[in-house]
């Protein structure tokens, strides 16, 4: 159905409605005043710094000239005295003769980069010269009063334009990428977008093999031998970081909170009670007190259980294929029960100004094996093998800026007197068409 | 029949209610063109305020459409949750408009759904912006001291108008009695109530 | 007078199609007569629905523009071909939906714009194609 053009596209991830024409307009002057900016400065670097260099060294004329006098030039600069060596020398230059006091370009042409604060350097420079002594110099045909007796290219130069050069490609990439979008659909950026993005030259992550969009990398996993069968699996997140960042809150906030309770006590024991600090830091005391709790807990826990350990004998999966799995589970518990089960997970974001939802639903849980009534003693972990089976027919792993298809082996823990632990391994589940070519992603 | 299943699309996937995608449904009496009219006699500021779900996104997208028939320049963006600044593309192409102003006829309008989130210099460049030059609407949760031009809310019946343009083409599987329900389990916020009736509507199709 | 219209056709009647396969079809404007076509995009892509934003990712993409300023011949019928790649496959979950279709866009006078899609879907390929490892 037709319908007039509409001005109000929003755009992923910073969302914007409008005229996009005036959106691109804005970007576009935005990146053109960079691009003015850098080139304005390449300019003035060029007129002011390079040609006058080149010129010294293509376009001077070299004759033989007498040091008649030497002198340190001073002036003073920022509180502190600046220094250039300053030689008078008499030279013939086209049928004249000349006696300018000069020693490189920057002295001939008066400019204050001539000085330098470094006394010595700059005497170590003038007594390389003897007075009365013939030297080259080079002077300048077109003013022939102005001549060098030392010419070097200054190294320095070419950070000068290293500023205004990242201005013109900063500037000249944003126009470039404005204008290249200007005006084009959802389609055809997405498609542009696409293409312009690097294939990657050595990825080692994949197994040789076809290309497979928004399928997650393999490096994770199968860069972690196992030492019954082939791989294991890592932790989808560590319960390490868990009890780091639990304890990094609960140092903090008993830190501060200990300052105001030391406070109050002293002023109990010094029988002149600060009754309103002692009710302020009474609730703060008690959050505390249940970081503290919940810190303790979290360890004595992670102790108990141990670790959780689960290898595979092939990966990444594929639908109807069948699989070994190894399961060890160490700790010093008594556990009611143990499940391992392969499970699909769906993952939606939505974000809609300020707000952000995400919803994860398990779609699928395919018991691999339970067991049941364990006693765990440290020093001999719990092992079990099983077989788990991705159902002909499964999606594949799928990841999208908003969206996923998340497949992991689960491990369920029961234990008495301690609230159940949870650990998840994720897995990437191929589509049989996308199968590796057999042994070349072996470890 | 799973075919056929397959061939039912649920008429409340999140990209069906989009604020770009729906039309706001305005009560009886109202219009956006009465917005319009009233936003004019504010001398073109205002606030649109709502608890969370009640449209105000929506309500701003269809308000600026109007305004882009009426011949008026528009730009508008959407804060993201945090995001205490402007967007410098934005601020580029709304100093371009108020440097072109005097060229247009109509009074050229800018829009910023979240407003409540901008830091104070970025609302201090904003209104500066505007000043005597720019028209300025915005989306919030409480009153940000502009003049108000509507104060959305979503009652059973209003939600249950938006079900029925949603659910129109396909079964209607959810009736007013769901939609009231799940509203007012969400105290209003008809956004998560058109979530849950996503699960509903595959729930039922599927049984 | 009708409104115009973009019809898509594919030249297979199946309805599921499998990675490397070729998809091919054509596709027409009608009743467009009167309103110079400018340009006419084409595009073989995947969305996604459900309770998440929406995800788009083109897989194949083609534009014909107006030379001269004399418009495109909307009667002409345009063709297409591409082979589908191995991923993503359609999918029909819980919250999440990943939907494959070829849409057509035409850029008319004045602004305004046409669109159409047409929707199919890429499946795995079938399981005795493929002997999956068991270990």
């Amino acid at each position: 159905m037709a319908r007039n053009f509409r001005y109000f596209e929003k755009k992923r991830g910073h969302r914007r409605t409008g005229s996009r024409t005036l959106g691109s307009l804005g970007e576009a002057l935005f990146f053109a005043s960079l691009l003015v900016l850098g080139c304005a400065g390449l300019v003035a670097g060029i007129l002011w710094l390079l040609i006058p260099e080149w010129r010294l060294h293509h376009g001077f004329k070299e004759t033989t000239c007498l040091v008649q006098k030497k002198r340190l030039g001073e002036k003073e600069g920022d509180g502190a005295t600046l220094y250039r060596p300053e030689i008078k020398i008499e030279y013939e230059a086209q049928g004249k003769q000349y006696s300018p006091w000069t020693y490189d370009l920057n002295t001939a042409d008066m400019s204050d980069r001539a000085y330098s604060s470094d006394r010595a350097a700059v005497e170590a420079a003038l007594d390389a010269f003897v007075e009365g002594q013939k030297y080259p110099c080079w002077y300048d045909p077109s003013k022939p009063d102005r001549a060098v007796l030392v010419r070097a290219y200054q190294g320095w130069l070419w950070l000068v334009f290293l500023v205004p050069a990242s201005f013109v490609m900063l500037g000249a990439g944003g126009l470039v990428y404005t204008i290249h979008h200007w005006g084009k659909s959802a389609e055809h950026r997405a498609a542009t977008v696409q293409r312009a993005q690097p294939s990657e030259l050595f990825d080692l992550d994949r197994p040789p093999g076809p290309k497979l969009p928004n399928i997650p990398e393999l490096s994770d996993i199968t860069n972690s031998p196992g030492t019954t069968l082939a791989y294991r699996l890592p932790l989808s997140h560590s319960p390490g970081w868990t009890l780091l960042g639990l304890a990094a809150a609960c140092l903090l906030w008993n830190g501060s909170v200990s300052y105001f309770a030391v406070a109050a006590v002293r002023s109990h024991l010094a029988q002149q009670p600060d009754w309103l600090l002692t009710l302020f830091i009474l609730p703060f005391l008690a959050i505390g007190v249940a970081l503290i709790v919940c810190l303790v807990r979290q360890l004595v826990q992670a102790l108990a259980v141990g670790l959780t350990l689960v290898e595979i004998s092939d990966h990444p999966l594929l639908p109807g294929g069948e699989y070994r799995l190894l399961v060890s589970q160490s700790g010093r518990l008594a556990m009611r029960s143990l499940e391992v089960w392969l499970s699909c997970r769906e993952e939606a974001t939505y974000r809609q100004g300020t707000n952000a939802r995400t919803e994860t639903r398990e779609v699928r849980r395919l018991p691999v094996f339970r067991r049941e009534g364990l006693a765990l003693d440290r020093g001999q972990p719990f092992q079990a093998e099983g077989c788990v089976r991705v159902p002909a027919g499964a999606m594949h792993s799928f990841r999208a800026d908003h969206n996923e298809v998340r497949w992991s082996l689960v491990v369920r823990g029961e234990t008495a007197g301690r609230p159940a632990f949870e650990r998840a391994f994720p897995v990437i589940v191929y589509p049989l068409a996308g199968a590796p070519v057999p042994g070349s992603h072996a470890p | 029949m799973n075919e056929l299943v397959e061939a039912i699309r649920n008429p409340f996937s999140a990209a069906r209610f989009a604020p770009d995608r729906m039309e706001f449904l305005f009560a009886p009496g109202q219009s956006a063109a009465g917005l319009l009219e009233r936003l004019r006699a504010a001398d073109w500021r205002g606030e649109i305020v709502g608890p969370h779900g009640s449209g105000k996104s929506t309500l701003l997208a269809t308000l600026l459409a109007a305004a882009r028939l009426a011949g008026q320049p528009c730009l508008a963006v959407t804060l993201r949750y945090g995001q205490r600044r402007l967007p410098c593309d934005f601020l580029g192409a709304a100093r371009c408009m108020a440097a072109q102003k005097d060229r247009v006829p109509a009074v050229p309008l800018l829009a910023v759904d979240g407003y409540e989130q901008l830091g104070r210099w970025h609302r201090f460049l904003l209104g500066r912006l505007c000043r005597r030059r720019l028209g300025l609407v915005v989306t919030s949760h409480h009153p940000v001291g502009l003049p108000a031009l509507c104060h959305t809310a979503v009652d059973p019946a209003l939600a249950w108008r938006v079900v029925e343009r949603l659910q129109a083409g396909s079964p209607p599987l959810v009736d007013g009695a769901d939609v009231a329900e799940r509203l007012a389990a969400h105290g209003g916020n008809l956004r998560e109530t058109l979530f849950d009736l996503y699960d509903l509507f595959a729930r039922r199709l599927a049984m | 007078m009708n409104e115009p219209a973009i019809l898509i056709r594919l030249d297979s009647p199946a309805r599921t199609y499998y990675p490397g396969q070729s998809l091919s079809g054509q596709y027409r404007l009608e009743s467009a007569e009167g309103d110079p076509i400018r340009a006419v995009e084409a595009s073989v892509l995947w969305y996604t629905e459900g309770k998440g934003e929406q995800d788009l990712a083109v897989h194949e993409f083609w534009r014909r523009d107006s030379q001269g300023g004399e418009g495109l011949d909307p009667r002409r019928p345009e063709r297409f071909s591409t082979t589908l790649p191995i991923s993503p496959l359609s999918y029909d979950g819980q919250i999440i939906q990943v939907r494959w279709c070829v849409r057509v866009r035409a850029f008319l006078s004045r602004g305004r714009e046409l669109v159409a899609e047409k929707g199919f879907r890429l499946g795995d390929r079938p399981q005795q194609e493929v002997s999956p490892p068991e270990k």
